[in-house]
């Protein structure tokens, strides 16, 4: 579980003089607005409409300054399809890699569930906590070699709320709540709580072919879709 | 509320129970409204002493109403009286569940109560004679006493009532109310006029309240059934019951009473009675016990004082009186006063005034069982996902956008829009486009769930369901014949009917709410 820290570390700056006058002329026009862009980089065809230079010159360049490991490509999670350069002493800003928990442009989904199993995790053993309570925990028991905000938490807390795996409470101050001040948002396993039992019941409606039926709007008593000759009740009716 | 599948389910059940005439007939009232007996056969092409019978039968099995009203005669002709119809759209589905009903009796008041009440069901209306008749024929020769005395249980339990007055005649809205009425939006204003007309009806036709459980014995002391519930208030009579208050029995003697009067299943009391039973079921799975204790005996001490069925808030009550309630229960004998307090504010129920009286939020426990229902359903339909996209749409009640929603449900953005299309297809999600020429996105999508528009069309699937259910059963039942199928016929029939009826129960329940 190794992440990436600050988004926007400054690495140290080559020394510019002596490469750009390797450059050629829309060489180093190119390169000098692609820097000025810093950690938001620039897509190509912004490029072209800036600088006014035909498309075969900026291929070409970009592809000198690529080699001469002045400018690099980077994935923009806004659109994955556009071509994004940035110079390489930045790195792409939040805005571009869709923040934390984006590795590479995709959603980190293996570190989101692990976090998400962690946390409930800490909610069960803590029995009712806030979210400052389940970041602590979470830091001392130094699952992670990267640092995870509180912010990032309550994220995957107000997820785990969503999920109907955890309920959202405000404390009354008495009882389970003794540690927590009064009024303050908090949370607790549903009631069925424990990990893996937690999490919704199967309703009435839902218990039965024709609650979750697909094919529901077409079925009706006499057509290709019928009550007599449905596949999901003949299933259903298999003991 | 009526959908298109609810008329269908309620077609195919008269049909079944009646046939296909009765059900045409019946069919024609639930899609036409309200109608007079020639503009039925006119309607329906059958005969007329064909459709007379039908709609006999229809008001024998409360399935009809029938009333009066003067109709303004065009063209310088008289107006006339007319005999009007009006079908009883929730009296037919309660057909399905008669069963239900019966458990409910034979769970509280024994197996003799069952079998009156049975008797009920089946011939929809009996006089007290025409009950004991039934019993001697069914051969046990119970005494009559016995047989009294159970149906006077049935009465103050308020599973039974006087049926309501045949042909009660209505007063037609008056000129003013008709051209405010008109000037509105036409169908909208259509469909509030006939709410009223049939309200009015019905409280027109029910009988007064103090007469309602009224039962005349021959001892000659009358049996009230306004007696149980220690601090239940005395029922007020009802202005608007004025009209129906038929002097029919007066004077009435002992034996005319037994011949003349009529009585029905009161299917009011026992929906009310299993409404309660699920937001005592759902309090318990939701919250604990204890508080499913409190629910329990503070509706059953409010109970007689509840006005109508679908009622908001619990009767206020002082928390002696639940105390009271509470100890009487086997589960609740070992609570104590602040546990039954705690259990309270638990169910959310803050104090009224300052003399400590506690009223219960019913209608918050409705929604949130209807909330958990059709959660539920989107899980098993579309998955995980899709499940924390509608929750989180449900909660916050307001338009949110496809990124937005994607960053909070941790789902990458492809996949949001996919999920989210798929729900609206189907009605599930009300979506907005953002038109924004200006910037580099030219649109955006917001979401949001309508719960109105979306829980009738729930209730839609849910009456679809029920039809289909029951022609599986049907269907089923006739292979019966064909092949010794006996482990799925019946296996299936008896899932088939449990599930029927736990169904039916909640759509009363939960949905019924609409």
């Amino acid at each position: 579980m190794s992440r990436s820290g600050a988004s926007s570390l400054k690495r140290k700056r080559p020394d510019s003089n002596s490469l750009s006058q390797s450059l050629t002329e829309h060489e180093r026009v190119l390169y000098d607005l692609i820097r000025s862009k810093q950690d938001m980089g620039i897509w190509t065809r912004d490029m072209k409409r800036e600088t006014n230079l035909p498309d075969n010159v900026v291929t070409k360049s970009l592809k000198v300054l690529q080699a001469k490991k002045l400018i690099k490509e980077v994935v923009n999670i806004q659109n994955k399809g556009r071509k994004h350069f940035m110079a390489v002493e930045f790195e792409p800003s939040k805005e571009l890699t869709g923040g934390a928990w984006y590795v590479e442009g995709n959603l980190d989904i293996e570190f989101i569930k692990f976090l998400k199993e962690l946390c409930l995790k800490q909610i069960y053993m803590m029995k009712v906590a806030t979210v400052e309570g389940v970041s602590d925990a979470i830091k001392r028991t130094g699952a992670f070699k990267v640092e995870c905000t509180t912010q990032q938490i309550a994220e995957i807390v107000k997820a785990l709320v969503l999920d109907n795996e955890i309920l959202e409470v405000r404390s009354t101050g008495s009882g389970e709540f003794s540690s927590i001040p009064i009024g303050a948002v908090c949370y607790r396993c549903t009631s069925r709580g424990g990990l893996g039992g937690g999490g919704p019941k199967i309703g009435a409606m839902a218990s039965i072919p024709c609650g979750v039926c697909p094919r529901i709007s077409q079925c009706t008593p006499d057509g290709i879709i019928s009550p007599r000759t449905c596949v999901y009740f003949a299933k259903w009716l298999d003991f | 509320m009526v959908t298109q599948h609810g008329i269908k389910l309620a077609v195919q059940l008269i049909s079944s129970h009646f046939g296909d005439l009765v059900a045409k007939v019946c069919e024609c009232l639930l899609r036409k409204g309200i109608l007079t007996l020639q503009e039925v056969v006119r309607h329906t092409k059958l005969n007329p002493q064909n459709v007379t019978k039908c709609l006999l039968v229809l008001i024998q099995h409360n399935c009809v109403q029938a009333f009066r009203m003067e109709q303004q005669g065009g063209f310088g002709e008289a107006s006339k009286v007319l005999v009007q119809y009006m079908v009883l759209f929730e009296n037919i589905l309660h057909r399905m569940r008669f069963p239900k009903f019966l458990v409910i009796v034979s769970e509280e008041l024994g197996k003799e109560c069952e079998m009156v009440l049975e008797g009920l069901l089946q011939h929809g209306r009996l006089t007290l004679h025409q009950i004991f008749e039934r019993a001697n024929k069914s051969n046990k020769n119970e005494a009559q006493d016995a047989i009294r005395e159970s149906f006077i249980r049935l009465v103050n339990a308020r599973y039974v009532e006087r049926c309501p007055a045949h042909e009660p005649f209505l007063v037609p809205p008056t000129e003013e109310e008709t051209t405010a009425r008109k000037r509105g939006a036409k169908s909208a204003k259509i469909v509030e006029e006939l709410e009223t007309i049939e309200q009015r009806a019905i409280a027109a036709a029910a009988p007064m309240e103090a007469k309602r459980f009224l039962v005349i014995t021959d001892t000659g002391t009358d049996v009230k059934g306004e007696n149980n519930g220690d601090n239940s208030p005395s029922v007020t009579v009802g202005v608007k019951r004025k009209h129906g208050a038929s002097e029919m029995d007066g004077e009435l003697g002992a034996l005319e009473f037994e011949e003349k009067v009529t009585w029905r299943p009161n299917f009011e009391e026992f929906v009310r009675r299993l409404r309660h039973k699920a937001c005592i079921a759902n309090v318990r799975s939701r919250l604990d016990d204890g508080s499913a204790v409190v629910l329990s005996s503070v509706l059953e001490a409010t109970r007689t004082a509840e006005k109508k069925v679908k009622t908001e808030h619990s009767v206020p009550i002082s928390l002696n009186t639940i105390y009271e309630e509470v100890m009487k229960s086997e589960a609740g004998r070992t609570m104590t006063l602040d546990h039954v307090r705690a259990s309270l504010v638990n169910l959310g129920c803050g104090k009224r005034g300052t003399d400590e009286l506690y009223s219960i939020d019913l209608k918050n426990i409705i929604e949130l069982a209807q909330n958990d229902e059709v959660e539920s359903i989107v899980l098993k339909r579309y998955g995980k996902e899709a499940y924390r996209m509608f929750r989180l749409l449900s909660n916050t009640s307001r338009l949110l956008e496809t990124d937005k929603i994607s960053e909070i449900t941790f789902v990458e953005k492809k996949d949001t829009a996919k999920i989210l299309y798929k729900l609206w297809k189907d009605e599930y999600l009300q979506m907005e486009k953002l038109l924004l020429p200006a910037s580099r996105q030219s649109h955006f999508l917001l979401w949001k769930v309508n719960k109105n528009t979306l829980w009738e069309h729930v209730l839609d699937e849910m009456y679809h369901a029920s039809l289909n259910l029951s022609q599986r059963v049907a269907y089923e039942l006739e292979q019966e014949n064909e092949v010794c199928l006996w482990k799925t016929h019946l296996l299936g029939y008896f899932s088939f009917e449990l599930i029927l009826i736990s169904l039916c129960f909640f759509l009363v329940n939960y949905f019924g709410e609409l």
